[in-house]
C-alpha cells in the first residue's frame, strides 16, 4: 500500500526539483517500479558517490540496499532509499556488459558495506575504493575465485562444485600486539544449538578487542533458484527461508506482487494480516526474551519465557494450522478465513501471554545479579547506529525511532493506534526493556485488529501480474525487512532479491561486542538476537 | 530482589505426559496429510497437481503422500475441494529410507543418550523446535535425552537444515569427531529431501547424500513431540515402522 | 678430619688458580675441556670440604697474610659458610658441564672462550674466598672482586642489541650497596680490636639499640642490593637478561647466595637483631616476593622473568630470616631454628632449580634462536628430554611434591604458622599477614610456570622461528643432573635437615634435628626417645618402613604443636613419593587390564568445525597471564597506547597496534619520590648559587659564626 498522504506530492516534487538542481544533467527521472516513488537514473558512475551522499545526508533519507540485476546488454544497479514524507526513492545506475567496475559509496553510507561485498562475490562487480572485498559469501579458504553464482551463465542446478581447503590461507587479523591471537568461535557452537556464525574473536586475553563475524554458512541461494519460477513456487521461498519471521516476509513478498498486479487487497484481509503479523511479533519476542534469560543462566526465568513461547505456538497452530504461521499469506490476501470464536479464543491466550510477560518483567527488573549482565554491557551508541542504519528493536534500542509501519504504512498500519518505545542507551538492558515494550504494544494491536474485523472476503484473485519491478515491505520481528521481485513478461520471476533486518544489522554486532570481556559475548549475542538463516538466504 | 526459586515452584509443573499416556492439548501438532482415498482419479490428480513439492502422487483414485518430501504448506488442504485427509497425531519418525533394518543404540544408551545438534542451512523453524525440546512442556531431560556441546560426547548427531555446501566441511567434521557407537537422526524435510530447496549446487538435498542416515522425523517443521518420538525410536524406547516407503517412491500401505 | 677441610679449601683455590692459568695458555679448542674438568673438581673439592664440616662438626681458620694499618686477612670456615659452600658446589657442578657443551656445541667458533674461562675460574675463587673469609677486611675484598668479575661477564658478549646499561647500572648499585656495607662493618668494628669476625662478634654484643639499628640497616640493604631485595633490585632483571647464557646459569645459582650470606653473617651472627629488625625483614622478605611474582607472571622473555622468579625466591628466604630473628628475639629458639632451617633450605632449593631453569633456557635460545614466550611452543616434540627436565624444574620451583620446593616452602609457612607463640598482638598480625603474602605468592608461582612450561613446550608453533643452521643437537647432562638432585632434595628432607643443623644451632640455639626429625627408625619402646603412644601412632601409619635398610633418623618431618594446641603437621615426601609410584603403577595395570580388548581412535581435534586450527588461534603467554594483570591493575598500572589505522572513516579497521608501557611499581613508588626529592633539594640548594658576591661573604661569616658557637658550646 503506497504511503497516502496529501503533502507528498508536494514533498515529491520538492525532492525532485532538489536533485535536479544539484546533479543537472548527470541525473534523469525515469518510471518508477511498482512500490517506489521516485527513481532516478544516473547516467555516469561518477555521479553516483554524490548523489548517494546527497541523499543520505542532505536529504534525511534512510539507505535500505543495493540491488544488482543483470539484464541483456548491461548491468542494473538499484539503490534504494526511504525519503520519509515521500517514499521509496530507486537509484539506477546502469553498466555496460564489459564494465565489471563500479564506484563504491561505503565510504558515504557505511551501511553499504555488505550489500556491496555481496554483488562482488555474487555477480563479480568490483566496487572501486571499497578496502574490503571477497572472501564474503563465498569463503575464501574454501571456494575458488571468480565463480560469480548469481551470473545468468550459471547453471542452478549443477551438481555441487569441487573444493579443497586451501592450505596457505591465513585469516585477516587486524590487531598487531605480538601476544593476540584469535580465538575462534564455531560454526558449530553451543552444542549445535547455535546457528552456525563463526567468529574469530581476536584479544591479548581479557577483552575482545575485534569481533566480526562471518556469516553464510547456510547460504541457500534462494535468489538463484526463484529465478524462472511461478510466483507461487518463489512464494514459498520467501516464506521459508527465515521461519520465526515467515509471515512478515511473506507479507512483504505478497505486497510487491499485489502492487504489481494493483489488487486491492480487502479489508478483512489487511484486519487479519495485521492481527497475524503482531502474533509472530508477539511469540517472537517471548522467544528473544527467554533467549536472554537463558544465556545469562537465570533458569528460572528463561523457562518462563519458553512458557510463554511454547502456548504462543500452541495458540498459532489452534488458529491458523501451523506453529509457524506458514502457508497463510497469498498474493492477493488470505489463504483461509477465521471463525469469531477462534478469534475469541486467540485473544484469551493473547491476553495470558501479555499477562505473563508482565509479570515476568517486573521480577527481571528486580534481579540486580541478571542486571549487572545486562547495563552498560554491548553499548550501541546513537551513532553508530544511524551511522550503520540499524533497525528493529536493536535500533530503537539506541534512539533510532524508524518502524516501517509508521515510517511507510502497509496494510492499514495507519489506521491504528500504537507507539513504538525507544530507549537511549543502546546497551543490552534497553534492549530487553524495548522488546518487552514491543511486546506490549502488539498485544494492543492484536486487541484491536480483532475488535476492528469486518465481515468480508479474504482474498481477491490475482491472476494478471504485469512485468517489471515491484517493491514489498513489512517491519518483521526483528527489523525492516524488503522484498524486490522483477516479474517477466512470462509471469515468472525474472529477479528476486531480500533485504532481510538481519542483514542489516550483523554490521553492526562488532561494534556493540567489541572492547568487552569473553564472559559478555554470549550474552551481547543473545541480546541482539540476529538470525543467521535470515541473513544468510 | 526476585526469589526465583519460589516462583518457579509456584508455576507448577507443566511436563507433557508423553511418552506415559496420550498427550491431547490442542496446538502441539500442526498434522499433516495421509494417504486419502478419493473416489475419482481427477479429484487425486488434483491433488497431485496442487503440491509444490512434489510429494503427492496420485495412483488411480487414491492419492498417496511421500511424507519425506511435504513440507506442510496446506495448499492440499485449503486449497482444492475436496481436501486431503489430515491427521493430527504427532508420532512421525520412521527409518530413514537407507535402512533395511532397525539401528536402535544398544539398550546401554536407552535412558542416557547424549545428542548433538548440527544445523546445515536450517530456515530456523526445526533448530527451534528441537529447542524447545528443554522447555517445561517437553522436559526431554526428564526422559534422560541430554544436549551435549562436543561431538567426543555424543550418541546421536541430530541434522536440521538441506545441507549447504558451508556446513558439509562441519558436517562431516562432527561426524568424524563422534566415538564408535554412533548414529545420524534427521529431522524435518528439509534434511530428508532437501524441502524447498532441493538440490542445488550450494544446498546437498538433505544430510543422506552426506552422511549415513539412520532415522529420520519428516514434517516442515516436525514438532517437538515429533522429534521427541523420534529421540524415543533411536534410544529403542519405540519401535518406528521398518516397512517403510524408500525416499523418492510411493508403496501401497498396508 | 680438620686437615680435610683445610687442604679441600686449598685445592679449590688452586684449582681456580690453575683454571685461569690454563685458559691463558691452552689453545681455543680446549678451553671448554679445562673448564669442565677443573670445575667438576673444584667443585667435587668444595662439597666434600662442606660435607666434612657439617657432617662431621668440623671448622677450620687458617691466617693468611697482614696487611699494614688493616689487619690480619684469614680464613675461617664454619658451619654457616659450609652450608652456602655446599649450595656453590652444587651449582658449580653442572654448571661446569654446561659451560662445556654449551661452548663447544652451541656457539661459534670464535667465542672468546679464552677470556670467559679466566674470569669464570676467578668469580669462582673469590666466591669461594667471601664464603671462606674470616674477617671483614678479606671479606670485602673479594666481595670487590666478585662485583667487578659479575660486571666483566655480563658485558661479556658485545652483541649490537644487548643492553649495555644493563651491567653499568648493577655496578653502580653493586658499590652502593658495598659503601653501606662497609660503614656497617666499620661501625660494628669501632670498638674491636681487630676485624676478625669473632673480635666482630663480640663488638656486636654490646652495641647500643641505635647503633644496632644503624648496622643492620646499612648491611640488611646493603647486602640486599645483592640479594635482590625491594627497593634495590632493579639491577636484577636487567642484568639477568643481559646476560651471556653461558654465564647466567652461575650467576643465578650462586651470586644470589652471596647476599643471603651477607645477611645471615652480618646481621644473624655477628649481632643480635631484635624484634623490630626482625619484623623489617620479614615484611620486606614478603614484599619482595610478591612484587617478583607479579612481574615474573607477566613476563614474555624467559630470561627476565626468572629474572623476577629469582626476586620472588629471595623474598621467601628473608622473610624466613625474618621470622628467625623474630623468634630468637622473643625467646622462642625451637620455632627460630624452624626459621633458619627453612630459609637455608630455601636458599639451596633455589639455587638447583633456578640453575636448571636458565640452563634450559639457555638451551632453547640456541635451538629456537628466541626467547620470547608468545612466539615458542610446541618444543616438547622437538626436544622432548629438555622438556620433562624443563618440567622437573618448573614443578619444583611451583612447590609440588615430590620435589624440592615444596619442603622448603612447607617450612617457611609452618614456621610462620607458628606465630601463636609470640605474646605482641601487633608482631603476631604483621606475620599473619606476611604468611598471607606468601601463600599468594606460591600460588601465583604456579601460575607463573605452568603458563612458562605450557607455552613454551606444549600445544602448537606460534612463531615463525626457524631452526638453527647447524642440525639439532641433544642437550647436554647437565640439566638432568639438576633435575636428579632436584627430585633428591625433595625426597630425602630428613637427610638434609640435619646436614643444615649444624649451621642453625649456633645461631638459633635449638637443634632443627631434634625439632623436625623425629627418630622413627631408631626409637623403640624401651629407649625412650620418642613417648610410647606417639610411637605406636606413627608406627600403625607406616612411619617405620625401611627402618634397617635406610640409614638415618626417619623419613618422616614433623612439627609438634604447642602444650595448648597439640596438633602434629606431618609429612613425608620420601613416603609419598612410593604411594605415588604405587597408585600410578597400580591405575596403569587396570587401565591397561580394563581396556585391553578396547581400540583407541584417535581422530582430529575438534575445533567446532573450522577447517584448520592454525597456530593464530592458540592462546599465547600474554592471553594466559591477562587476568593476572587485570586483577593487579593497582600495582602495575600499565598505561595501554593503542594507534589505529582506520579507511573509511572509522568504519574499517586494518591495523590496530597496542602498546603497553609500564613503570616499575618499586621505581614508581620508591625511586622517583627519591628522585623527585632529590632534585628539589638540589633546586633549593642551588638557589644559593646566584652569583652575587655580598651573599657569599654572607655565608662565610655566618658559617663562621657558627664553628665559633659551636666550639664555645662543645
Amino acid at each position: 500500500m503506497a504511503p497516502s498522504s496529501v503533502q507528498t506530492n508536494m514533498n515529491r516534487s520538492a525532492l525532485t526539483n532538489a536533485l535536479t538542481n544539484c546533479f543537472g544533467s548527470g541525473i534523469s527521472t525515469v518510471p518508477a517500479g511498482y512500490g517506489y516513488e521516485l527513481a532516478i537514473s544516473v547516467a555516469n558512475a561518477e555521479v553516483l558517490p554524490p548523489l548517494c551522499r546527497f541523499l543520505f545526508r542532505d536529504c534525511s533519507c534512510s539507505f535500505a540496499g543495493i540491488v544488482a540485476e543483470e539484464l541483456p546488454g548491461k548491468w542494473q544497479l538499484h539503490y534504494a532509499f526511504l525519503a520519509l514524507g515521500v517514499g521509496w526513492v530507486d537509484v539506477i545506475l546502469a553498466l555496460p556488459d564489459g564494465a565489471s567496475i563500479a564506484p563504491s559509496i561505503v565510504t558515504e553510507i557505511h551501511a553499504a558495506d555488505w550489500h556491496e561485498r555481496e554483488i562482488e562475490d555474487m555477480f563479480g562487480i568490483c566496487f572501486e575504493n571499497h578496502p574490503r572485498l571477497g572472501d564474503f559469501i563465498l569463503h575464501d579458504q574454501i571456494w575458488r575465485e571468480g565463480i560469480a553464482p548469481m551470473r545468468k551463465r550459471f547453471d542452478a542446478n549443477q551438481p555441487p562444485l569441487e573444493r579443497k581447503v586451501d592450505l596457505e590461507w591465513e585469516p585477516l587479523l587486524v590487531v598487531g600486539d605480538p601476544g593476540s591471537f584469535a580465538m575462534p568461535v564455531g560454526p558449530v557452537y553451543d552444542g549445535g544449538l547455535g546457528e552456525p556464525l563463526h567468529f574469530l574473536l581476536e584479544t591479548v586475553g581479557e577483552d575482545v578487542i575485534r569481533a566480526v563475524p562471518r556469516l553464510f554458512y547456510k547460504y541457500r541461494a534462494i535468489e538463484k533458484i526463484a529465478e524462472g519460477r511461478r510466483v507461487e513456487d518463489v512464494l514459498l521461498l520467501a516464506e521459508r527461508f527465515a521461519a520465526t519471521s515467515a509471515f512478515a516476509h511473506s507479507l512483504a513478498f505478497c505486497q510487491a506482487i499485489e502492487r504489481s498486479s494493483e489488487v486491492e487487497v480487502p479489508e478483512r484481509a489487511m484486519r487479519l494480516r495485521v492481527l497475524i503479523a503482531e502474533i509472530e511479533r508477539l511469540r517472537h519476542h517471548a522467544g528473544a526474551i527467554g533467549d536472554i534469560c537463558a544465556s545469562t543462566a537465570l533458569s528460572v526465568s528463561a523457562a518462563h519465557a519458553s512458557i510463554i513461547e511454547e502456548e504462543l505456538l500452541r495458540a498459532s497452530c489452534v488458529f491458523a494450522g501451523h506453529r509457524y504461521l506458514f502457508g497463510l499469506n497469498v498474493p492477493g490476501g488470505l489463504s483461509r478465513d477465521f471463525e469469531e470464536e477462534q478469534c475469541r479464543n486467540l485473544l484469551s491466550a493473547i491476553d495470558k501471554a501479555a499477562k505473563d510477560l508482565r509479570v515476568l518483567e517486573n521480577r527481571l527488573r528486580y534481579s540486580s545479579s541478571f542486571l549487572d549482565r545486562l547495563e552498560d554491557v554491548g553499548v550501541v551508541t546513537e551513532e553508530s547506529a544511524r551511522d550503520l542504519n540499524l533497525v528493529g528493536p536493536i535500533g530503537r534500542a539506541s534512539a533510532q525511532t524508524f518502524d516501517l509501519r509508521k515510517a511507510c504504512p502497509y496494510a492499514g498500519y495507519q489506521n491504528y493506534h500504537f507507539e513504538i518505545p525507544c530507549e537511549t542507551e543502546g546497551d543490552g538492558y534497553a534492549r530487553l526493556r524495548v522488546l518487552f515494550a514491543e511486546a506490549v504494544q502488539s498485544a494492543r494491536l492484536i486487541h484491536q485488529a480483532v475488535d476492528g474485523l469486518v465481515p468480508g472476503a479474504v482474498h481477491v484473485p490475482c491472476d494478471k501480474i504485469r512485468s517489471g519491478v515491484a517493491l514489498g515491505w513489512a517491519e518483521a520481528p526483528r527489523g525492516a525487512a524488503l522484498h524486490w521481485v522483477n516479474v517477466n513478461d512470462g509471469g515468472l520471476v525474472e529477479r528476486y532479491h531480500a533485504i532481510t533486518p538481519s542483514f542489516t544489522n550483523w554490521l553492526g554486532f562488532h561494534v556493540a561486542a567489541e572492547n568487552f570481556a569473553f564472559q559478555d559475548f554470549p550474552i551481547i549475542l543473545a541480546t541482539f538476537g540476529l538470525s543467521a538463516t535470515e541473513c544468510d538466504r | 530482589m526476585s526469589f526465583w526459586f519460589w516462583h518457579g515452584l509456584r508455576r507448577g509443573i507443566q511436563s507433557t505426559v508423553y511418552p506415559g499416556r496420550a498427550e491431547i492439548a490442542p496446538g502441539i501438532s500442526p498434522g499433516r496429510p495421509v494417504d486419502t482415498e478419493f473416489g475419482s482419479v481427477d479429484h487425486a490428480q488434483h491433488a497431485a497437481a496442487i503440491c509444490p513439492a512434489d510429494a503427492i502422487h496420485a495412483s488411480g483414485s487414491t492419492a498417496f503422500v511421500d511424507q519425506g518430501k511435504c513440507i506442510q504448506c496446506q495448499r492440499c488442504r485449503l486449497g482444492i475441494s475436496p481436501p486431503m485427509t489430515w491427521d493430527t497425531g504427532f508420532e512421525w519418525a520412521r527409518l530413514s529410507g537407507q535402512q533395511l533394518e532397525s539401528r536402535v543404540l544398544p539398550s546401554a544408551f536407552a535412558k542416557s543418550m547424549h545428542i548433538m545438534v548440527v544445523d546445515t542451512g536450517d530456515c530456523g523453524a526445526c533448530l527451534h523446535e528441537v529447542k524447545q525440546l528443554n522447555n517445561p512442556f517437553y522436559n526431554m531431560h526428564r526422559l534422560g535425552f541430554f544436549f551435549t556441546a562436543t561431538p567426543r560426547t555424543a550418541d546421536l548427531l541430530l541434522i536440521v537444515g538441506p545441507g549447504t555446501e558451508n556446513m558439509r566441511g562441519p558436517l562431516l567434521k562432527a561426524w568424524e569427531a563422534m566415538p564408535g557407537t554412533r548414529r545420524v537422526l534427521a529431522v524435518g524435510t528439509c534434511a530428508i529431501s532437501g524441502g524447498v530447496f532441493g538440490r542445488s549446487f550450494i544446498c546437498a538435498g538433505g544430510a543422506a547424500t552426506v552422511l549415513p542416515v539412520d532415522f529420520e522425523v519428516p514434517g516442515n517443521p516436525p514438532p517437538p513431540l515429533a522429534i521427541l518420538h523420534g529421540l524415543l525410536a533411536v534410544s529403542s524406547r519405540r519401535s518406528v515402522a521398518s516397512n517403510v516407503p524408500a525416499h523418492g517412491k510411493a508403496v501401497i500401505s498396508q | 678430619m680438620t686437615f680435610a677441610l683445610g687442604i679441600s679449601i686449598v685445592v679449590v683455590l688452586l684449582t681456580c688458580a690453575a683454571g685461569m692459568l690454563l685458559s691463558v695458555v691452552v689453545g681455543k679448542k680446549y678451553v671448554p675441556l679445562v673448564i669442565a674438568v677443573l670445575g667438576v673438581v673444584s667443585s667435587v673439592a668444595l662439597v666434600f670440604a662442606s660435607a666434612t664440616a657439617l657432617i662431621a662438626g668440623k671448622s677450620y681458620a687458617a691466617t693468611l697474610w697482614t696487611i699494614d694499618g688493616f689487619g690480619q686477612l684469614s680464613l675461617r670456615v664454619d658451619a654457616l659458610s659450609a652450608v652456602f659452600l655446599l649450595a656453590a658446589g652444587i651449582v658449580y657442578f653442572p654448571a661446569s658441564l654446561f659451560v662445556r657443551d654449551f661452548i663447544a656445541r652451541r656457539l661459534a667458533a670464535d667465542y672468546p672462550a679464552h677470556r670467559f674461562g679466566v674470569l669464570y675460574f676467578a668469580l669462582m675463587a673469590s666466591v669461594v674466598l667471601i664464603l671462606a673469609a674470616g674477617d671483614a677486611l678479606l671479606f670485602l675484598l673479594s666481595w670487590e672482586c666478585m662485583s667487578i668479575l659479575c660486571y666483566l661477564l655480563i658485558n661479556f658478549e658485545q652483541k649490537p642489541q644487548s643492553d649495555k646499561r644493563a651491567g653499568y647500572i648493577m655496578l653502580a648499585m653493586s658499590e652502593a650497596g658495598f659503601l653501606a656495607v662497609v660503614v656497617a662493618f666499620l661501625l660494628l668494628g669501632r670498638t674491636a680490636p681487630d676485624l676478625s669476625f669473632p673480635s666482630l662478634s663480640v663488638a656486636g654484643a654490646m652495641l647500643s639499640t641505635a647503633g644496632l639499628w644503624c648496622v643492620f640497616l646499612l648491611g640488611f640493604f646493603g647486602f640486599g642490593v645483592k640479594a635482590g631485595l625491594v627497593p634495590v633490585n632493579l639491577w636484577l632483571p636487567r642484568s639477568y637478561t643481559a646476560a651471556p647464557n653461558v654465564f647466567i646459569p652461575v650467576f643465578a645459582g650462586v651470586t644470589l647466595n652471596l647476599g643471603f650470606y651477607g645477611i645471615a653473617r652480618l646481621c644473624a651472627d655477628l649481632i643480635h637483631a631484635g624484634i623490630g629488625t626482625g619484623v623489617l625483614a620479614l615484611i620486606v622478605g614478603s614484599i619482595t616476593a610478591l612484587v617478583g611474582i607479579l612481574y615474573a607472571t607477566t613476563e614474555n622473555d624467559m630470561k627476565t622473568m626468572l629474572g623476577h622468579s629469582s626476586i620472588e625466591n629471595a623474598g621467601i628466604v628473608v622473610a624466613g630470616m625474618g621470622a628467625f630473628l623474630i623468634y630468637r628475639a622473643s625467646g622462642h629458639p625451637v620455632a627460630a631454628a624452624i626459621a633458619l632451617s627453612a630459609s637455608l633450605y630455601h636458599m639451596l632449593n633455589h639455587s638447583v632449580y633456578k640453575t636448571l631453569l636458565f640452563q634450559s633456557a639457555a638451551y632453547i635460545e640456541a635451538e629456537t634462536g628466541t626467547r620470547e614466550m608468545d612466539q615458542l611452543g610446541g618444543l616438547s616434540r622437538l626436544l622432548p628430554g629438555l622438556s620433562i627436565v624443563t618440567l622437573v624444574g618448573c614443578l619444583a620451583i611451583s612447590a609440588v611434591p615430590p620435589f624440592n620446593g615444596f619442603v622448603s616452602e612447607w617450612l617457611t609457612l609452618q614456621a610462620l604458622l607458628r606465630s601463636a607463640i609470640i605474646t605482641s598482638t601487633s608482631i603476631r598480625i604483621v606475620i599473619a599477614l606476611c604468611g598471607a603474602i606468601l601463600a599468594l605468592t606460591a600460588a601465583l608461582a604456579v601460575t607463573c610456570f605452568v603458563k612458562a612450561y605450557a607455552m613454551n613446550f606444549l600445544g602448537r608453533r606460534r612463531g615463525a622461528w626457524e631452526q638453527r643452521q647447524y642440525e639439532h643437537k641433544s642437550t647436554g647432562f647437565a640439566p638432568v643432573l639438576l633435575a636428579i638432585v632436584c627430585l633428591l632434595f625433595g625426597i630425602l628432607p630428613t637427610y638434609v635437615l640435619p646436614l643444615l643443623n649444624p649451621a642453625v644451632e649456633p645461631l638459633a640455639g635449638a637443634s632443627v634435628t631434634k625439632t623436625l626429625v623425629p627418630p622413627f627408625f631408631t626409637a623403640t619402646a624401651q629407649n625412650g626417645q620418642l613417648p610410647v603412644a606417639f610411637l605406636h601412632d606413627f608406627h600403625n601409619l607406616g612411619a617405620q618402613s625401611g627402618k634397617g635398610l635406610l640409614p638415618g633418623q626417619g623419613l618422616v618431618v614433623l612439627l609438634r604443636g604447642q602444650d595448648q594446641n597439640p596438633v602434629v603437621f606431618a609429612m613425608s615426601p620420601s613416603y609419598s613419593l612410593i604411594a605415588l609410584a604405587i597408585l600410578v603403577l597400580l591405575a596403569w595395570f587396570f587401565v591397561t587390564r580394563l581396556t585391553r580388548k578396547r581400540s583407541v581412535a584417535r581422530r582430529a581435534l575438534w575445533a567446532g568445525g573450522i577447517p584448520r586450527l592454525l597456530p593464530q588461534m592458540t592462546y599465547t603467554a600474554t592471553g594466559f597471564s591477562n587476568p593476572v594483570r587485570v586483577v593487579f591493575q593497582a600495582i602495575f598500572q600499565p598505561n595501554i597506547v593503542e594507534d589505529t589505522r582506520s579507511s573509511v572513516g572509522s568504519h574499517f579497521r586494518t591495523a590496530i597496534l597496542r602498546q603497553r608501557e609500564e613503570t616499575h611499581v618499586v621505581d614508581r613508588v620508591f625511586l622517583r619520590p627519591v628522585r623527585m626529592a632529590s632534585r628539589w633539594i638540589a633546586d633549593s640548594l642551588a638557589r644559593m648559587h646566584h652569583g652575587r658576591l655580598n651573599a657569599y661573604v654572607a655565608y662565610v661569616l655566618a658559617f663562621l659564626l657558627l664553628i665559633l658557637f659551636l666550639s664555645r658550646v662543645a
